[in-house]
């Protein structure tokens, strides 16, 4: 059984709670163990790289550390976190100056750095690490008909860490197909869902997050699925907001992609935390759930 | 800018020959960066008609037009803008720039020129947020979203606060907004691990 | 023994450095300039200098608390004298309220806030200098 070390980020704890629960409740069904770092602390967020990196750096680096000492590679599942701890982890390799610094901080909590643990975003450790045949094998329910759109914001993919496709990834896709569902052509699936400026420009984040929300009804989807807190957060709680404000009438239903998953797996839909959200999911899943089950094996 | 400017060390004792211009300022900002110095940006606009913020017209200043002014020494309306503040971080520009110029990068180093300097465009959310999660993150080392809730519901009128305040309540209602902070448990090792790296402030 | 001094200046901020650079060249330093912290670590692994004056707020952050450290632990370095000049309390206060930094970090150091009077400035150069050189001479 595959184990990492889990770090849950600050949205998971509440805001993002479903994420959590279908995160620990799919991987336990794929067979996967994801242990929560003890003592884990934030990422720094965007807030603390704009003050001083270094002392950004030092905060992801606790994490880093601390997975180390766990012997295990580290997981997030907030696209934000990864980005943060993944960049971190690169800084610090190329920076022998800037290692010495901040182990030199991290000493004070009795951790060192080494850079031993790699970095890996949870869709990752799906895509990747478990595989689609993996868990097309394991799936119980699929979510046949339903037309799901792919979003997959920014910093899964950007900055490119290597050499890697950014403009045409394929693996989100691939996931939905995986389970049986229909990944729709979602043209705005690589643009942002305007991160923090929800709070600091909320003007334009409410028409980021129109364009989006517009462009999976045009693209004819039921439901939005994302791979973030703060995507899914954007693109669901400000519904409203959004309506208020261009006269509009969007009602998307916006889950993670662990909902489902989960539900593919035959997990019911409370113990992933469906129920919490400000746009019902219910009514948009309702009929692939209901569905009997097909007879025979093609 | 101070009353002592006249005794103490500032521009007016300068030599004006010896000062270096601000796209080298810019290039020492970002001396770590490992994108290619934006003096060899070709102004083709990629950055700009891929910013989703700037093609809605909420920017002041273009991404693009950022890096013109910083070459043509325009220091003053450069920190002045509200560019960097209203940067998501999506990195579209990074990736897209055929010239490799991590632009980015530059609006992170550019609120943090502004911030260290508080030379930043009045009236902006940005700055006062920034400034709310760092204080909120090395009190508990972790985040709570009620708290950062203050730092822009100042600037709504009613109706909105009203929607804000409902938004919240159907959080709330549905077990998805913390009641108290939440705290990490070798909080004292985690202060004395952040005055490591900047050992300034009285000890709590 | 009035063997010209040679200062390096690491500081970002060219207005400032350049009011700085004037005042010591007039009183008959020595004066090389780092914008950077790169640039800085550099030049004193290459050139041989009486003392540094080190900038804190810098490229990526608290640069000049990185230098200082570094130097504190290089037996080549560790004893050239290093007066801070900063204006970290101003810069950063917002977040650390209080006092500035008590500094350390090598053998002979010394923290001043910006903006400096040219008269102080140039006294705790003398003074730095002067300590440092004390310090030799005890250990020969």
């Amino acid at each position: 059984m595959k184990k990492y070390a889990y770090f849950p980020g600050c949205s998971l704890e509440k805001m993002a709670h479903s994420y959590h629960m279908s995160a620990l409740e799919t991987t336990r069904a794929l067979g996967i163990e994801l242990k929560e770092l003890e003592d884990w602390n934030c990422c720094g967020a965007t807030a603390y790289f704009h003050v001083d990196e270094l002392l950004a750096f030092t905060l992801c680096a606790r994490n880093l550390a601390m997975a180390e000492k766990e012997k295990l590679d580290l997981v997030a599942p907030c696209s934000g976190c990864y980005k943060n701890m993944f960049f971190t982890r690169e800084h610090l390799k190329h920076d022998a100056d800037l290692a010495e610094h901040i182990n030199e901080a991290l000493a004070e909590d009795n951790l060192h750095y080494a850079g031993t643990s790699s970095v890996r975003h949870l869709i990752e450790v799906f895509a990747h690490d478990v595989g689609f045949d993996a868990i097309k094998a394991k799936v119980t329910k699929p979510l046949k008909g339903l037309r799901v759109a792919p979003y997959y914001g920014c910093q899964i993919l950007r900055p490119r860490k290597a050499k890697e496709d950014v403009e045409q990834p394929r693996f989100f896709e691939d996931l939905i197909s995986a389970i049986g569902a229909e990944p729709v052509d979602y043209l705005l699936r690589l643009s942002c869902c305007s991160g923090a400026l929800i709070i600091t420009n909320r003007r334009a984040a409410l028409s980021m997050v129109r364009n989006l929300l517009e462009c999976a009804v045009r693209s004819k989807a039921a439901i939005i699925a994302t791979a973030c807190p703060l995507c899914q957060v954007n693109l669901e709680c400000y519904q409203k907001q959004v309506n208020r404000e261009f006269g509009t009438d969007l009602n998307v239903p916006v889950v993670y992609f662990t909902q489902l998953v989960g539900l593919a797996l035959g997990i019911p839909p409370k113990r992933l935390g469906i129920g919490s959200e400000l746009v019902a999911v219910m009514p948009a899943i309702r009929e692939v759930l209901e569905a009997e089950p097909a007879v025979a094996n093609t | 800018m101070n009353a002592t400017a006249e005794t103490s060390v500032t521009a007016t004792t300068a030599p004006p020959e010896d000062r270096i211009p601000f796209v080298e300022e810019i290039k020492n900002l970002l001396y770590a960066s490992k994108g290619n110095p934006i003096s060899t940006c070709i102004q083709c606009g990629t950055c700009s008609a891929t910013c989703p913020v700037a093609s809605g017209g909420f920017m002041d200043n273009s991404p693009r037009r950022i890096i013109a002014m910083i070459r043509s020494g325009f220091k003053e309306q450069v920190l002045k803008s509200n560019t960097f503040w209203y940067c998501a971080s999506c990195y579209q520009c990074t990736v897209r720039c055929p010239r490799g110029i991590d632009i980015a990068e530059l609006m992170y180093g550019l609120k943090r020129f502004t911030v260290w300097r508080t030379e930043h465009q009045e009236g902006l959310i940005g700055p006062t947020f920034s400034e709310t999660f760092v204080k909120m993150i090395m009190r508990t080392g972790r985040s709570y979203e009620p708290v950062l809730a203050t730092t822009y519901l100042f600037t709504y009128g009613l109706p909105e606060m009203i929607l804000e305040a409902q938004t919240a309540t159907s959080l709330m209602l549905k077990g998805r907004l913390p009641l108290l902070p939440a705290r990490i448990k070798r909080l004292e090792n985690f202060k004395r691990m952040i005055r490591h790296i900047i050992p300034i402030g009285d000890k709590e | 023994m009035n063997q010209t001094k040679k200062l390096l200046i690491i500081d970002d901020d060219p207005d400032f450095v350049a009011g700085m650079k004037s005042i010591l060249v007039k009183a008959n330093y020595e004066v090389d300039v780092a914008y950077n912290p790169k640039d800085g670590l550099q030049a004193l692994q290459t050139k041989p200098y009486d003392l540094l004056l080190l900038d804190i707020m810098m490229g990526r952050g608290a640069e000049g608390i990185m230098i200082a450290r570094k130097l504190g632990k290089d037996p080549k370095l560790r004893n050239l004298p290093v007066l801070i000049i900063t204006g970290i309390r101003e810069q950063m206060a917002f977040l650390f309220p209080g006092q500035a930094v008590h500094p350390h970090f090598v053998a002979v150091d010394e923290l001043v806030e910006k903006p400096v009077e040219p008269k102080l400035l140039l006294e705790k150069v003398e003074a730095l200098l002067k300590t440092a050189e004390a310090r030799k001479g005890q250990s020969k």
